[in-house]
């Protein structure tokens, strides 16, 4: 909603201009005649407002329906606002805050009204009638709100990942630093052996202080630990694997796209001398946009 | 003309409904279920009868562009007691083409719409045979087509009006309460009004603008006439639009004319605002070239001493 930035400013341009700009305006100028001039508190003393109390109160009474009326006639409530000076007009999440409790209260207040008056006052789930807003624009309400939904998820999703690809990293990273020590730890003890048994003369009952264990089969496997999980990948891949991940989000604006404005149709081959065009006679099928008088935005 | 009729015929046939003790099944019309149960109300009061006759007019200017005239679109959906008529030229006096083309569509007020400049949005605000009328300047508007505003609500049933206090306040703003009461509520038994109230108006006073808001009011219920225990707590509202922040210039005491009864002392044009930004722009470039000026002159009455080693490194090149 970019306008609404353009006329907070200006509202506070306004207030603020009242305050220090000292010339004038020719607005103060009134009109005609008025029988009392009071100055209302105003910015600058140099200008006097018409502010004509009994022409008003007159008025009012000229055009007020009659007092006794009923007060389904009006549907008014007044709300009492406690701490209205602390609305300040430029934080628009406080205003629109007071504005919504201004509406419940007011509601609550007048549907305890309508109650004790025994009216019907709330759509029954089956009245069917036409709808201020029509079903196609809540139909783009929806999408539009489902579409941020799911941006926020896959954000979420996505940031998700990122951690985790993190903290697999320092895993593997420990795995392999691990596997290397004991790698490197098993050689030492086979060397350890060996000098051992040249030590003791090469005997015979020297065998069984070898200690290494036979039972964990997986360091000897080729490739690191589980094997390659991803075989398409080479070693020295770093773009991160499969996927292209350039042409993936062209092509997503490329389907929004279509499905806002029409698919535009082949590039260039509406009159390509093919094996369908050789044998037809008289042209047959002319292309994708053989539908007339088609306008693109309707 | 058999529709102007229709109003005082079923004034008569009003208290014939009355005996119907048995709740009937609402009569099917084109645009939905008419409950009879509306047409029964009648107002018991002392003698004079009162019927909320309103109609209002609704038209604009020449060249009013999209935001405005969509703002005015949605108000038309949203009071089915007006009437929306065709541009009215600009440049004519129009106090009195208002006026005629008031009282020719025989409404009883009018909204009327002018746009000048292509930028600011004024809204007259007439009650029509002599009533008094309101000038305001127009501001924050977002019409109902915004996908943020994510309500709906029944085209024509009646709103409730909510006013914030500072409406008492003073006399001004009591006067407006009374227009914007008037303007802004359905009759009630208006042909084109629905039963229901599924609406709220909201105006509140800050910063002596008025602004209003439009909500849907969802609260879980099972009957038409009893909310559920503890269902008004879980009432919620959602916004259905447009909104839009009125500042009140002036009070007229005639129609679109007339003695000026108040003058808002804080009001300041939108035309001058937009000189003043650019008078202070303007002044940049003379500032700029009288700092040059000066500079000039500063250096010529004070000049620098020589400098030894200004000289130091030219043969080396």
């Amino acid at each position: 909603m970019s306008f609404e930035d353009d006329d907070f400013v200006e509202d506070d341009e306004m207030n603020m201009i009242d305050e220090d700009e000292a010339a004038s305006d020719s607005e103060a100028e009134s009109l005609s005649d008025s029988d009392e001039e009071i100055t209302e508190k105003l910015a600058e003393p140099t200008k006097t407002a018409v502010y004509n109390r009994d022409g008003l109160l007159d008025k009012l009474q000229d055009i007020s329906w009659p007092e006794d009326i009923d007060w389904t006639h009006k549907l008014t409530v007044e709300i009492e606002q406690g701490q209205q000076a602390a609305v300040d007009v430029n934080d628009d999440l406080a205003r629109e805050m007071a504005f919504y409790t201004q509406a419940l209260v007011g509601t609550r207040q007048a549907f305890e009204k309508l109650q004790e008056m025994g009216l019907p006052f709330l759509r029954p789930g089956d009245y069917y009638a036409e709808m201020v807003k029509s079903d196609t624009h809540m139909e783009k309400v929806k999408s539009k709100l489902l579409y941020e939904k799911r941006q926020m998820e896959e954000a979420e999703e996505r940031r998700k990942a990122r951690d985790n690809k993190k903290m697999a990293k320092e895993v593997q990273s420990q795995k392999m630093k691990e596997r290397a020590k004991q790698k490197k730890d098993e050689i030492e003890s086979v060397k350890k052996w060996r000098k051992q048994r040249q030590q003791s003369g090469f005997s015979e009952k020297g065998a069984g202080e070898l200690d290494l264990e036979f039972g964990n089969g997986k360091s000897f496997q080729r490739g690191g630990g589980g094997g390659k999980k991803r075989p398409g990948v080479s070693p020295g891949d770093r773009s991160g694997g499969k996927g292209k991940t350039a042409s993936r989000m062209n092509n997503k604006k490329r389907e929004f796209r279509d499905s806002k404005f029409g698919h535009g149709g082949r590039k260039g081959l509406s009159k390509q001398n093919t094996a369908e065009t050789t044998n037809d006679f008289k042209g047959g099928f002319r292309g994708g946009k053989a539908g007339g008088n088609k306008r693109q935005k309707r | 003309m058999g529709k102007k009729r229709k109003h005082s015929e079923t004034e008569q046939a009003a208290p014939l409904k009355k005996d119907d003790s048995a709740p009937e099944r609402p009569k099917r019309t084109l645009l939905g279920w008419k409950d009879k149960a509306q047409d029964a109300e009648e107002p018991k009061q002392p003698a004079p009868e009162f019927r909320n006759k309103e109609k209002v007019l609704v038209t604009c200017s020449r060249r009013i562009s999209f935001r405005y005239r969509h703002l005015m679109l949605n108000i038309v959906s949203l009071l089915p007691h007006c009437k929306k008529d065709s541009k009215v030229e600009a440049k004519s006096s129009k106090g009195a083409t208002l006026n005629e083309l008031v009282e020719l569509k025989g409404s009883s007020s009018c909204l009327f719409f002018e746009c000048r400049k292509h930028k600011d949005l004024y809204l007259w605000m007439v009650k029509s045979p002599s009533g008094p009328s309101v000038k305001f300047l127009v501001n924050a508007v977002h019409t109902m087509e915004e996908l943020k505003l994510t309500g709906n609500h029944l085209k024509g049933s009646r709103p409730l009006l909510t006013f914030s206090s500072n409406f008492d306040k003073d006399v001004h703003w009591k006067l407006l309460k009374e227009m914007l009461t008037q303007v802004f509520g359905i009759p009630k038994e208006h042909r084109k009004s629905k039963p229901y109230h599924d609406h709220v108006f909201a105006f509140s006073i800050v910063d002596d603008h008025i602004w209003f808001r439009n909500y849907q009011i969802s609260v879980p219920h099972n009957e038409a006439d009893k909310v559920a225990r503890g269902g008004l707590d879980k009432m919620t509202l959602v916004e259905v639009g447009p909104r839009f922040c009125l500042n009140p210039i002036k009070i007229f005491g005639g129609s679109f004319g007339g003695p000026t009864l108040y003058e808002n002392p804080f009001y300041v044009s939108p035309n001058q605002i937009r000189a003043l930004e650019k008078r202070n722009k303007a002044g940049k470039f003379a500032k700029k070239i009288k700092a040059k000026t000066r500079k000039k002159m500063h250096e010529l009455s004070n000049p620098l001493e020589p400098d030894e080693f200004a000289d130091m490194w030219k043969d080396d090149e």
